[in-house]
């Protein structure tokens, strides 16, 4: 039998190169990026201390304006506080919350939909049961109301977040899970006699990790979503500490006189979770080949 | 004479690939005579879709129409033209007949549709689908046009399908592969429905498949087609008897002989070209592969040439019928192993019933009616029969992947229900199985070496190097080069993928395989390396396999003794020429009578015998639940 | 036809089981922390007499246990408790709240499902040409919008900034229109009051728009994705072979298919449209179980909340049960068993 050289019939795998090589990747980690580092820089960038107030200089219109001053790039607050400062330092509560509540989400979420997509019988039919009674709730009602058990807070506000979401993560990575679980090399792997355990990590978690981390990023969107509206209702953030969401609720109240005051944060909210979603979706198309079988040639 | 009903004349297709245009059909030629039937003959990947794609007018937009005519009833066929004729004059007959109707509409609404597409008069829609349906042999079309897609079985799909296509008495038909995704039997009952309708209508058709044996009983003439060229024509029956060009001549000998004597299959190096090597390929695209060839071939863009009586081949090389590279060697197996020593496998009454699920709860089902099986060192068994049959559910309880509900499995004298865990280790590298997918077998995100290796990942104590030299030898063992190990499963061929999984199990050295249909929807010519491998295998190591196939011919070529298996239980069982050339079941003689014969002067499909029309009828619709 | 009613009968009946779960979920996640809820609730001047009020209004003497168990038997009977905050009974509260608030719902499932299908259509026709890439950009940034900063951004431009359309309440305050139903788009008809019926209207379109606006991304994504493995189908092609020209094989076969994981997604995502009514109504100042919702929060009002959210999980529930029925009507897979 002779050797046979082998047919290159695929794209040789790349890299870190491929995968920004997708625009969306570019543009939306590019843009994460760029929030990351206006929240860990804030107070290298921010003009002023956000929560200065300045009473003789309330509802200044931004500098660019007839009455506005240098001193205030975006104009003042009802109390005079900078725009542009509370919107870098709100930058900060965002980030952390994305981050944290992603993270645990993530854990949970995954864990659990592995253990319940192998493994089956009556570990899955508990937690899927307890998921469908879960999904029964509106998330924003849903973690409102785990606000008025748990007691305000940003540390709650991640824990909530984290309690109600986790639902995302666990739903598809357990579809997932049980596809893979069917797929013969599961079954050709348990034939060598790889455990269980084995089994799950080295098998069938590798092939989820690309979902997981577009979900990830996908989390961190809905994350500071979440806390601006938990935070517009008064129920995160200490008074002292700046959240976009507070201040979308201070701008509302001088929606005639002072309408960007409200401009300033839902930009920023729309900017960060925007970066975040065309990340998820550039992952999403990248690291998975049936995607990219359909969306390539 | 009367104008050919289709005529393609130089048809080129082209594709831009990397900035150059690339030839998807090169120069076709061929025509189609009323009331007669064309066999595009080919592999995957030879371009017959392609033509269908032509005749239909919706090429998809990257690629060009860039040579050639073609004539429908004498007349040039524009895409614009051809799209207007779809259904009415010229009607298609689909591949996988199942997921050709839409799931959420019934056979009425679906048909009645293509009734208004025909300009028929309302009033006439319905006794004019049950007289369709009724011509194709639908024992009750007014239930039929009732049910949704998935209340029909293959077989049924693929009728109502042909009642679509005739509807109009289209002028032509282009049935593209229509039995390839149905059963054996269903295929022969399908075939010989198709020659039936098409002659009472008088209707040219176009039959596009991979079975050059079929191609030769059922059609009229045949075109061969590799890689895009039209590599020779003829009536059927010359084409199979005397194939001119060395490749319908390897396509031919790569199906193992069902009657006869038995020939080792020669296997053809490489692959059939891509797109991308295509576009190096300026000469004749065989070239490579062509044990014939000469300096002028790889140069020369071969052109078809009359050799006598309306056949024509396209070659400048020294084919010829009695070409001294096409003698054969005998093949022969070993003889059977001794009945006496110790059985490496075995299985004692072994049964598997299911409890029925959803809306049959209650209900037993039973997958496997208890068996018992012997098979000892170095021994070749087949396990034929249909899908349903039980064969997949008896590979996993010899391997161990599920257990019986009745009987028990001893390997090497041990029970597996009772083996400690050292016994079901050593269990574990005494039998192991193949499977048949090998998309599904292999891990997307391993690599080769990983995947071939995975067995010693167990093994703590090995260092990389010694798994990496264990790789480079299984490779080897299987026929690929060693540079195949950093590739990923992806970038392998079905072959590939397939030799990478044997690999993978030899690496715990088993001395049982069970080969779960490991070469069906390969190409021909890559199943007969695969099951040279095996029996390679079986010589040089000892290694008894065990190979689940509806291939018969596959099986003959294989396996020393046979299993016949029907609804789970078996039929017949014996010496492998014997039960072949006597059966004595009848599910076995109908099994024979569905596959095209080797003989191309012999009737196929076989006429229909009412009892055995009854027993396949109803079996059908067994299949279905 | 008796399998159909054992059907709906066991249906129904997971319905009830689940609302019961739901209301011992509610219950429990209110009371996570064991502080004193009397000291959030009320005020400091309050006096003996509320604190008595509220003891019994929450059973605080007993444990959480015979809380839930008394809570549960009043509500059994129609009892769901008195609101602290407003000293009316909560079944009052809801009953007022409820149908503005499914109106604005039901307006905006309207517009969305008006601008998605046609958008999801667009997007799909859009694919590997040019316009792609534009189109694509614009679905994530619109995905990117939660609905209360849609709600923001159409009060500042369409409310403030070029004064068309009205951003307060249900109603103008100079109607006067009689409740019939609770539906003031059917109470303003029935009375014959067609300027009424014009300003409902008119309250209605921008609360409605920016729900509609955060729910239409969704479905036109998982529709643009559903048609894209639809036109992949066999099914498609054949029908096309047949003859069929591409705006049949478009509707009766593509988007007949297409709509069923539309739909499930779209009762998937409900919940989410539902959640969006809270912000909606404070932000539009809508009278709904929204709003109501956001007061109680904010009051810490155990019983309003157990009795809004309670609300809203039926309401998840009854969407869930009619997608489930719609599917097995679309769907014949599903019919047969």
């Amino acid at each position: 039998m002779s050797s046979i050289s082998v047919n290159q019939q695929a794209r040789p795998r790349g890299g870190m190169a491929r995968i920004f090589s997708h625009p969306k990747v570019a543009v939306g980690g590019a843009m994460v990026l760029l929030f990351i580092c206006v929240a860990v820089f804030a107070p290298w960038l921010a003009p002023n201390d956000p929560n200065a107030q300045d009473l003789l200089a309330t509802l200044l219109p931004p500098a660019w304006a007839a009455d506005g001053m240098a001193q205030y790039p975006l104009g003042t607050d009802s109390l005079g506080r900078c725009v542009l400062s509370r919107l870098i330092y709100g930058s900060r509560i965002a980030l952390i919350v994305a981050v944290a509540a992603a993270t645990g989400t993530m854990l949970l979420g995954t864990t659990l939909a592995i253990l319940a997509g192998y493994l089956r019988g009556g570990f899955d039919r508990a937690t899927s049961f307890i998921v469908v009674l879960w999904m029964a709730f509106p998330p924003v009602v849903f973690s409102m109301m785990l606000m008025v058990g748990l007691g305000t807070g940003v540390r709650n506000v991640i824990l909530a977040v984290i309690l109600v979401d986790w639902t995302r993560f666990y739903r598809v990575v357990r579809a997932e899970v049980i596809v893979a679980r069917q797929r013969e090399y599961v079954q050709a792997a348990r034939l060598l006699g790889f455990s269980h355990l084995r089994v799950m990590l080295r098998e069938v978690l590798p092939g989820v990790a690309p979902l997981i981390i577009t979900l990830f990023s996908l989390q961190m969107g809905v994350a500071i979503i979440v806390e601006a509206i938990l935070s517009f209702v008064g129920l995160s953030v200490p008074s002292n500490v700046v959240a976009w969401g507070v201040m979308l609720a201070d701008g509302r109240d001088q929606i005639y006189q002072a309408g960007w005051n409200l401009l300033a944060p839902v930009c920023g909210i729309v900017f960060a979770v925007l970066a975040f979603n065309l990340l998820s979706d550039g992952l999403r198309v990248v690291l998975d080949p049936r995607l990219r079988k359909r969306g390539g040639e | 004479m009367m104008p050919a009903v289709l005529e393609f004349k130089n048809v080129s297709v082209s594709v831009k690939v990397g900035g150059a245009d690339v030839a998807l059909l090169r120069n076709v030629t061929f025509d189609v005579g009323k009331g007669r039937i064309l066999g595009l003959v080919g592999e995957s990947g030879a371009g017959k879709s392609m033509v269908g794609r032509v005749i239909s007018g919706l090429l998809p937009d990257n690629l060009r129409f860039s040579a050639g005519h073609v004539y429908f009833q004498g007349g040039e066929l524009t895409g614009r033209k051809a799209r207007a004729l779809l259904g009415r004059r010229i009607a298609f007959i689909p591949q996988e007949p199942l997921s050709a109707l839409n799931p959420v509409l019934t056979v009425r609404q679906q048909m009645f549709e293509h009734m208004k597409h025909l300009g028929l008069p309302r009033k006439q829609w319905e006794p004019y689908c049950l007289e369709r349906l009724a011509e194709v042999g639908l024992p009750d079309p007014a239930d039929m046009l009732g049910r949704y897609a998935h209340q029909l079985s293959g077989g049924q799909c693929q009728r109502v399908l042909i009642a679509m296509a005739f509807s109009g008495d289209p002028e032509l038909i282009v049935a593209d592969e229509p039995t390839t995704a149905l059963d054996v039997v269903t295929q022969a009952q399908i075939v010989r429905l198709l020659r039936q309708v098409q002659r009472k209508h008088g209707t040219a058709v176009i039959l596009i498949t991979h079975d050059l044996r079929m191609a030769a009983h059922v059609c009229d003439e045949v075109a061969v087609l590799y890689a895009g060229d039209v590599v020779e024509r003829g009536s059927a029956r010359r084409v199979l008897e005397a194939p001119w060009h060395p490749y319908s001549w390897s396509l031919k000998m790569a199906t193992p002989n069902l009657t006869g004597p038995q020939y080792v299959l020669p296997a053809l190096a490489d692959l059939m070209p891509g797109l991308k090597q295509i576009a190096e390929l300026p000469g004749c695209r065989f070239a490579r592969r062509c044990p014939t060839r000469n300096a002028e071939c790889e140069n020369h863009v071969p052109v078809l040439e009359s050799v006598g009586q309306g056949h024509y081949v396209a070659c400048a090389g020294q084919c010829r019928a009695d070409s001294a590279s096409r003698k054969t060697e005998p093949h022969a197996l070993p003889p059977a192993a001794h009945p006496g020593g110790r059985p490496l496998l075995e299985l004692r009454d072994v049964g598997m019933t299911y409890q029925g699920r959803g809306g049959r709860k209650g209900q037993l089902f039973h997958a496997l009616k208890p068996l018992s099986l012997s098979i000892g060192p170095g021994e070749l068994l087949g396990v034929v029969g249909e899908s349903g049959s039980g064969k997949s559910t008896l590979a996993r309880l010899m391997v161990g992947l599920m257990a019986p509900t009745a009987g028990t499995v001893h390997v090497d004298g041990v029970a597996r229900a009772q083996a400690s865990a050292r016994q079901a280790a050593q269990m574990r590298e005494t039998v192991q199985m193949v499977f048949q997918d090998p998309d599904s077998a292999l891990n997307p995100r391993r690599t080769v070496e990983g995947l071939v290796a995975q067995a010693l990942e167990l093994r703590s104590d090995m260092a990389a190097s010694e798994r990496r030299q264990i790789a480079e030898r299984l490779i080897k063992q299987v026929g690929m080069a060693v540079d195949a190990l950093q590739r990923f499963p992806s970038q392998l061929s079905g072959g590939q993928k397939q030799r990478v999984n044997i690999a993978r199990v030899l690496c715990v050295t088993p001395r049982l395989l069970v080969a779960d249909e490991i070469v069906s929807g390969l190409d021909v010519s890559v199943q007969a390396l695969i099951m040279n491998l095996l029996l390679q295998l079986n010589r040089e190591l000892g290694i008894a396999v065990v190979l689940i196939s509806h291939d018969l011919s596959v099986v003959r070529y294989l396996c020393q003794r046979v299993l016949v298996m029907r609804h789970g239980e078996v039929v017949e069982q014996g010496p492998t020429d014997q039960v072949f050339g006597n059966p004595a079941h009848p599910y076995t003689r109908l099994l024979l009578e569905s596959v095209p014969s080797d003989d191309a002067g012999a009737a196929w499909p076989p006429t229909e015998h009412d009892q055995d029309s009854v027993r396949a009828g109803s079996a059908e619709l067994e299949f279905q639940s | 036809m008796a399998s159909y009613a054992a059907l709906l009968g066991r249906k129904l009946g997971t319905v009830f089981l689940t609302a019961l779960l739901l209301s011992i979920v509610v219950f429990i996640v209110l009371r996570i922390i064991p502080s004193d809820p009397l000291a959030m609730m009320l005020p400091p001047s309050a006096t003996q007499a509320d604190i008595d009020f509220i003891r019994k209004e929450l059973g605080l003497d007993g444990s959480i246990f015979q809380q839930y168990l008394v809570w549960l038997g009043n509500a059994l009977q129609g009892d769901l408790g008195a609101s602290i905050y407003f000293r009316t009974p909560v079944l009052e509260l809801l009953k007022t709240a409820l149908p503005p608030t499914l109106e604005l719902v039901l307006v905006s499932l309207v517009m969305a499902l008006a601008i998605s299908i046609p958008g999801g259509v667009l997007l799909y026709k859009l694919e590997r040409r040019k316009g792609e890439m534009v189109a694509d950009f614009a679905l994530v940034f619109l995905l990117s919008v939660p609905s209360f900063l849609w709600g923001i951004i159409l009060i500042i431009v369409l409310g403030v900034v070029y004064p068309i359309l009205p951003f307060m309440g249900r109603i103008d305050p100079s109607f006067s229109v009689d409740t019939i139903t609770g539906f003031l788009l059917i109470d303003t008809l029935l009375q014959g009051q067609w300027r009424a019926w014009f300003d409902a209207f008119q309250h209605l379109i921008l609360p409605a728009l920016a729900l509609a606006l955060s729910f239409s991304p969704i479905i036109v994504r998982v529709l643009r994705s559903s048609l894209l493995d639809t036109a992949a189908a066999q099914y498609v092609n054949v029908a096309r072979l047949r003859g069929q020209s591409e705006w049949r094989v478009l509707v009766h076969h593509m988007l007949k298919n297409a709509a069923l994981p539309t739909l499930t997604l779209i009762g998937v995502q409900f919940g989410f449209l539902f959640g969006g009514t809270l912000l909606i109504e404070l932000i539009f100042s809508f009278p709904g179980i929204g709003n109501l919702m956001v007061q109680a929060i904010k009051n810490f009002d155990l019983p309003l909340i157990q009795g809004v959210a309670l609300v809203f999980c039926l309401m998840v529930l009854v969407v869930n049960f009619c997608v489930d029925g719609l599917y097995a009507v679309l769907d014949p897979r599903l019919r047969t068993a």
